[in-house]
């Protein structure tokens, strides 16, 4: 689904209660067209090859970009939020299918060295594999620029992981949280890595942002994508008097 | 007569089956049979062990078979635990090594394999370091050629193709040093394994 400009968002479905029920885990996937030189495509989350109800989430993320006509074969860089498998699983295969670079913040490549045997244990012991994670590039606090004059801000954003990451367009005003903010929620804190004071600190950092598309990882039972600067504010709003007394 | 009856005199006449083919079988084939059985015994219990059962649980299974089937089956266990491990994961993994040196008895084979990681990893980081300057530099090229770049961007030296040509020529060396040291292993157990049972095969049929 075009978003705005070159922008692209593909939710996995659990806005309503009805899609939750019906729709296992995964991440929502965004996408910035034609953003590197031959026309090729940023991605931001990719999201699971298959989730824990045997869903073949990485089908569907292919066929809904085919239907704006966007082939997966052409996507030529991989930006992933956060080392859970649920948002960065599926970056291996698609860089089988396309040759894509990979890229993670730096703090959670260590999660994923340091915690990854216990954590895919844990995910063993459940039925799934853990998905292997091999970036070309950390991401850190600074600027990330994309052919000729695509500029995009990578901040650090502790809290829900410790090497946590949002992306920030400041050109079209679209900033990609992954798991630090949601439509009338916030990421969860009690994964290994997870800091409530940290996500508390990351999302004042954000709310100074001028941002017109919020967009989440997840919508769990509401909107992923909050539009519009005065409705992301009274989201802020929100969260500050509802969620972080209990953070 | 029940339909359980019939099915407990099936399971009598399968076991009663079993016993007259054993009593069929040449020395030689029951030995072979009884060493399957121990080698199976031995891996199966590797395999628990690495997903997470406790030594002392081991040690209580090993407790309930006869003293030779038990030393044969720790060897076993012991055996795969090595042959599972190479010089890139074997010091991530302080249970293989606390297995190795608890059915071995002997704690210079796992002090040799802890100098031997030592000395891997110094000549990694050595490595690294002589490398680090060019190998960034020849993946911010790489990057940048794709259109990547900025200060965000921070190479991942360990995922570079000429950093995994250092590392693969490193490991190579230093996994022949390990298998080294596992052939001293193995050779110390079937010596211990001949010395305690007449022709090498152990008491297998008690």
């Amino acid at each position: 689904m075009n978003l705005v400009d070159n922008f692209y968002a593909y939710l996995w479905p659990g806005e309503t209660m009805r899609e939750m029920q019906t729709y296992g885990n995964n991440c929502n996937s965004y996408l910035v067209a034609k953003a590197l030189p031959e026309d090729k495509h940023v991605l931001v989350d990719p999201g699971m090859v298959t989730n824990e109800a045997r869903q073949n989430c990485l089908d569907r993320l292919i066929s809904e970009m085919e239907k704006d006509g966007i082939k997966i074969e052409d996507v030529g860089l991989i930006l992933n939020t956060h080392a859970h498998p649920d948002h960065y699983g599926a970056s291996e295969a698609i860089r089988k299918m396309s040759g894509a670079q990979v890229a993670i913040g730096r703090g959670d490549d260590d999660f994923l060295k340091l915690a990854g045997g216990a954590m895919a244990q844990a995910i063993k012991e459940m039925g799934f594999e853990f998905p292997e994670l091999h970036p070309d590039f950390y991401l850190t606090e600074g600027e990330l620029r994309l052919g000729q004059d695509l500029v995009a801000r990578i901040m650090l954003t502790p809290g829900h992981s410790q090497g946590h990451i949002a992306i920030y367009w400041p050109d079209a005003k679209v900033f990609m949280g992954g798991d630090l903010i949601f439509h009338g929620s916030t990421g969860r804190v009690d994964i290994p890595g997870g800091s409530a004071q940290s996500l508390k600190e990351s999302i004042e950092q954000v709310a100074q942002l001028e941002i017109e598309y919020l967009l989440t990882g997840h919508q769990y039972g509401s909107p992923g994508i909050i539009v519009g600067q005065e409705e992301i504010k009274r989201n802020f709003d929100l969260i500050r008097i509802h969620i972080f007394p209990y953070l | 007569m029940s339909i359980n009856d019939d099915k407990i005199k099936s399971a009598l006449e399968i076991a009663l089956e079993k016993a007259q083919k054993l009593g069929a079988l040449s020395d030689e084939e029951k030995y072979r049979l009884k060493d399957e059985e121990l080698v199976a015994a031995g891996e199966a219990l590797a395999k628990r062990y690495l997903n997470g059962l406790p030594l002392r649980d081991i040690e209580t299974e090993l407790a309930g078979r006869a003293e030779g089937d038990r030393r044969m089956i720790s060897q076993h266990l012991l055996q795969h635990l090595l042959d599972r491990s190479d010089i890139g994961h074997i010091g991530r993994d302080d249970n293989i090594l606390a297995a190795i040196q608890h059915l071995s008895g002997d704690p210079g084979i796992v002090q040799s394999i802890r100098d031997l990681l030592q000395k891997y990893e110094s000549a990694i980081e050595k490595a690294k370091q002589e490398n680090l300057s060019a190998l960034e530099a020849a993946k911010r090229n790489e990057l940048e050629l794709m259109g990547i770049s900025g200060s965000a961007v921070e190479p991942a030296i360990e995922t570079s193709r000429e950093w995994m040509q250092v590392q693969q020529d490193l490991d190579s060396h230093y996994q022949g040093q390990l298998e080294h040291i596992k052939q001293k292993s193995r050779n110390l157990t079937d010596s211990t394994h001949t010395a305690t049972h007449p022709e090498g095969r152990g008491n297998a049929i008690q």
